[in-house]
């Protein structure tokens, strides 16, 4: 919790596991890692998940040659700036800090795109508080990004109806929109105000445009762990605008209200559990597999096509070890792909939702509606300095680019527990 | 589909195909679509160009990372 480099180790407590740390200032302390809702190690089904001996991580990030894994998606900070002051915030920002110029942002572009294949995400504090966004976008689609993503509160994107037609014009592909649930007390308690309305406009107008979104709520005990079902049929019944709910348990790094405590934690088992649960098995746990690109105790994925109120499940889990981004370009390349080919919301599609009237079985019916009502529930439960696990770390797929240096996402963002 | 438009004739019976639903499956997942079929024996015709396009395509959306 000081940052300071310890041994660790995974210890089970009946069905429970806790990764155990002893701070030679701080004494012993552990973080619970999975609440035992199903079987680890049917969840890591073989992996490599050992932790290292002697790690030098995160001394240094850059990758290394003891990195596992290649840049999947890549993510520059644009700005520390806000336009809310949330209870819960990686970046910590407090509104008034001086923003990297456009010519600083244009040269890390041109430094880390790869033609035709980088899917960049462009994120902060809140990007859209900077005038220059759509003139970002551009820079990264005329620098040939394949894919720009914008990560955000959605709060301009609701007000402004055609500030979401800029941004199209000028190339974004998605929208990562924080959204934390279908009912204002949640967002009082997060974010500090009632925010549904302007979400459910900010999905309009983005819809109005053919930008996908895709719902991030951050999962916080007793905010809105009852709330994951609810999210998750919100976000079906608005499909094709929304493109899948990627959720987010809540870490503890940035700015946070207290220390956490066991009871505080949402593991990835009880995560799947709770999806299972709260959507009355439209989702079910099979349908639900453990990273591959990434460690799989760092997150997880699920492929659907939306049927009516129902979703079909593409993806199935099974004993067959799955393919890893291992030192292997195309494979990081292939799970890019893999996520935004249903993060991007194909064109020429009617605004209206379609009815659902003929058989997802008929292959016909079915190539039409998998494209339009592909549907993914994604997971990342990022690190903090309690259950920081150099083994996770190692296996990152997902890259912050800063100043020539590519660092894994938790090790960039990563705080002590003062903040 | 240019292969719809010739007559498909069965080679073992002798039989002109006839479109009919056909079932596959393929991942775990079964789809159905009409294939020429030949009436006597139920040798069914899956031509080149139908693998490379909608086959593929279907494989393409069902597979993992």
């Amino acid at each position: 919790m000081c940052l300071r480099r310890i041994p660790a180790q995974r210890v089970q407590k009946g069905s429970k596991i806790f990764l155990r740390k002893n701070c030679s200032d701080h004494g012993p302390f552990e973080s619970i890692i999975w609440r035992g809702l199903s079987d680890i190690n049917e969840w890591v089904n073989g992996s490599d998940i050992s932790i290292p001996v002697e790690p030098h991580c995160p001394d240094n990030c850059g990758l290394c040659e003891d990195h596992l894994r290649n840049t999947c998606c890549v993510l520059i900070n644009v700005t520390d700036n806000c336009n809310l002051n949330c209870r819960f915030c990686l970046a910590d920002q407090d509104g008034n800090s001086p923003e990297p110029a456009f010519e600083e942002i244009h040269k890390s572009i041109l430094e880390l795109i790869i033609k035709d294949k980088t899917l960049l995400q462009l994120s902060g504090g809140e990007p859209t508080t900077r005038k220059d966004l759509p003139e970002i976008i551009s820079a990264a689609k005329e620098a040939s990004a394949k894919y720009v993503q914008l990560n955000s509160n959605g709060i301009r994107l609701g007000e402004d109806k055609s500030y979401a037609g800029k941004l199209a014009r000028a190339g974004l592909s998605f929208v990562f929109m924080q959204f934390d649930g279908t009912d204002d007390s949640v967002y009082e308690s997060l974010r500090g105000r009632a925010l549904l309305k302007i979400k459910q406009k900010a999905i309009e107008n983005c819809a109005e445009h053919n930008i996908g979104v895709t719902l991030v709520p951050t999962i916080v005990r007793d905010v809105n762990t009852k709330s994951i079902g609810e999210i998750l049929k919100y976000a079906i019944s608005q499909s094709p605008a929304v493109r899948g709910v990627h959720f987010q348990p809540v870490s503890y790094f940035g700015r946070i209200p207290e220390k956490p405590g066991e009871s505080d934690r949402i593991t990835l088992d009880e995560l799947v559990y709770e999806i299972e649960k709260q959507t009355d098995g439209i989702i079910k746990s099979a349908d639900l597999l453990p990273s591959s690109c990434d460690h799989p105790l760092c997150g997880f994925h699920g492929d659907f096509v939306v049927d009516g109120n129902s979703l079909l499940p593409l993806l199935k889990r099974s004993e067959k070890k799955a393919n890893c981004c291992c030192g292997d370009t195309t494979a990081a390349e292939k799970n890019r792909e893999f996520v935004a080919r249903r993060w991007l919301r194909p064109a020429m599609q009617p605004d209206q939702r379609e009815k659902f009237n003929g058989d997802i079985h008929d292959m016909d019916y079915f190539l039409k509606q998998v494209k339009t009502y592909g549907f993914t529930v994604t997971a990342m439960a990022f690190q903090d300095a309690w259950n920081i696990d150099f083994s996770r770390l190692r296996h990152c797929s997902f890259h912050v680019y800063d100043k020539g240096r590519y660092v894994p996402f938790c090790a960039y963002y990563l705080t002590g527990w003062k903040g | 589909m240019e292969t719809e438009k010739k007559k498909l004739i069965c080679f073992k019976c002798n039989k002109e195909l006839e479109l009919r639903k056909t079932d596959f499956t393929y991942l775990g997942h079964s789809f159905f679509t009409e294939l020429p079929r030949c009436p006597e024996c139920g040798q069914v015709y899956v031509s080149e160009e139908l693998v490379k396009s909608r086959i593929s395509d279907v494989e393409m959306q069902l597979e993992d990372k």
